[in-house]
């Protein structure tokens, strides 16, 4: 699987202030949380389709296709065995079988679902820089914000890394699928090590590197890379909220929640 | 815990931490897509990571690993219980070399003595089922998934990468981040800790509040035990509320008790 999941597509989404995005993330939590009937979370189902049309992230969403549908199948299974409400349709063991728990478990389901393909759109459309801008400016120190976006400027450089060890090693006719499951997860050790101490020997002249260009002498560092907030912008923050407050009004006036008879 | 603030001021600090972050998602993302139980967890070879940074680079482990997790989850679909998972990866990298301190402070963890496996294995078991705990609470208060199932999963998965995987790359690592004198004991000799007496109490409070919760969760959220003070409403599936009366009070004396160490 790939690390980054960004499409450059250059459409109206690709183009919203990284805040934006962000807070777009954290209101679809939020919308998310409040119901529970499938049919309250299929508007916002619908409503990630389109943005995957419009962002051109369907290539992300096809290749997760397993994972959506075993999030879904698994996450109902298993609240048919711990939902145990509501007359059972069929007597089966362990599973309870009824309107509500099918229903309750389909909708955990598609509520968990949602929160991926939220996730997969958000990535597919937002580069790291534009992510930790978005932080820093909802708070998050920019140290922190630099340690985010280094952690994932690096992850595939080491998955590089391993990646050429064995194939070197494989060379020399070492086997790693040899043996059960943690006899085989025991053989990819050898291929840690040396990017573990790669990495470090890394970390010394990173810090350098970083101190020399003067790194943690402001505490509000200037950054190359501007992000103006436009009318579009606040548009968009606008009409996110707006999902934002219609999802808890569903909530608070007792639509979105499952009847257990 | 006053050293996971203070490391931000550190340079190499801030470095290491974001090369945990990476080592942990650059081993934790390619096994996205080897899902133990779909939508629930997956093989997570990866959480050995943790434990071998958190004897290296100690706090910067702490927020690699949290950061690590957080990258690994826009891969699995991040949601509200993120949060918690945010945290439960930080107690995971956090407590390892902090219990450490306590009972085996000065002994190398790669010692092969019955004296240090024992001790070995019981960090990482606090370590463990404080981040089960955290994670299977926080789901659970979201009514996401039942804290029995995540709860328990997250142990085994954690534990086998511990005593599997940990041991062998903490081997081949240890001595030679120590010859280079790259410890966090090395990277930062400014760091104090509070009295042996008050990180023991700590350490106590922690198993206590942490085995406690497990216990507890995992008896509530099955429909085993309901504490007779409860009033009824609490007492039905998915056991939401129930979980907030009764685990919460507990996770909040295992996370004094890390303070405290």
């Amino acid at each position: 699987m790939p690390i980054y999941l960004y499409i450059d597509h250059r459409s109206a989404i690709h183009r919203l202030h990284p805040t934006v995005k962000v807070f777009a993330l954290f209101v679809m939590f939020w919308s998310v949380y409040w119901v529970d009937h499938p049919l309250a979370l299929l508007p916002l189902g619908i409503l990630m389709v389109a943005l995957a049309q419009t962002t051109g992230a369907w290539p992300n969403f096809y290749r997760l296709r397993w994972l959506f549908i075993l999030l879904i199948f698994f996450t109902t299974l298993a609240w048919m065995v711990f939902y145990r409400r509501g007359p059972a349709l069929i007597n089966l063991p362990i599973i309870h079988l009824s309107r509500a728990s099918l229903v309750f478990g389909f909708g955990r389901g598609l509520k968990l679902a949602e929160l991926l393909a939220t996730s997969v759109l958000f990535l597919s459309t937002t580069k790291v820089e534009e992510f930790t801008a978005g932080l820093q400016r909802m708070g998050v120190p920019y140290r922190v914000g630099f340690a985010i976006t280094l952690a994932f400027r690096l992850a595939p450089l080491f998955i590089d890394s391993a990646l050429t060890v064995v194939q070197a090693q494989s060379l020399r006719g070492y086997d790693f699928n040899r043996g059960g499951p943690i006899a085989r997860a025991r053989r990819y050790v050898p291929v840690v090590i040396p990017v573990f101490m790669g990495a470090l020997r890394k970390a010394n002249n990173m810090a350098m590197a970083l101190e020399a260009r003067g790194f943690g002498i402001s505490a509000a560092p200037t950054s190359y890379i501007d992000f103006p907030m436009r009318a579009r912008d606040r548009m968009a923050f606008a009409i996110v909220a707006g999902i934002g407050v219609l999802y808890f009004g569903i909530y608070y006036f007792g639509y979105g929640a499952i009847a257990v008879n | 815990m006053h050293e996971l603030r203070l490391m931000w001021r550190n340079t190499r600090m801030v470095v290491l931490c974001a090369i945990s972050a990476a080592l942990y998602a650059a081993v934790l993302v390619p096994f996205k897509v080897v899902p133990l139980i779909p939508g629930v967890t997956e093989l997570r070879p990866a959480n050995a990571i943790p434990i071998v940074c958190s004897f290296l680079f100690g706090p910067a482990a702490a927020w690699g690993s949290a950061i690590g997790n957080m990258i690994g989850d826009f891969f699995g679909g991040v949601g509200p219980g993120d949060i918690f998972g945010f945290v439960a990866n930080l107690m995971y990298g956090y407590i390892p070399y902090k219990a450490w301190r306590i009972i085996a402070d000065g002994q190398s963890p790669v010692m092969r003595t019955p004296g240090t496996i024992a001790k070995y294995v019981m960090v990482c078991l606090a370590a463990s089922v404080l981040c089960a705990d955290l994670v299977g609470w926080g789901d659970n208060l979201l009514a996401f998934r039942p804290f029995s199932i995540l709860g328990n999963i997250i142990i085994f998965n954690n534990m086998i990468s511990a005593l599997v995987l940990s041991p062998l790359i903490l081997y081949g690592v240890y001595p030679r981040v120590r010859a280079g004198r790259m410890l966090y004991t090395d990277v930062m000799p400014e760091l104090r800790e509070r009295p042996r007496a008050i990180r023991l109490a700590g350490l106590a409070m922690l198993l206590g509040g942490e085995l406690g919760a497990w216990a507890v969760g995992n008896l509530v959220s099955t429909g085993y035990w309901i504490p007779a003070f409860l009033p009824a409403g609490f007492a039905i599936s998915p056991y939401d509320k129930a979980i907030a009366v009764t685990v919460s009070p507990l996770i909040l004396v295992a996370l004094a008790g890390a303070w405290l160490m």
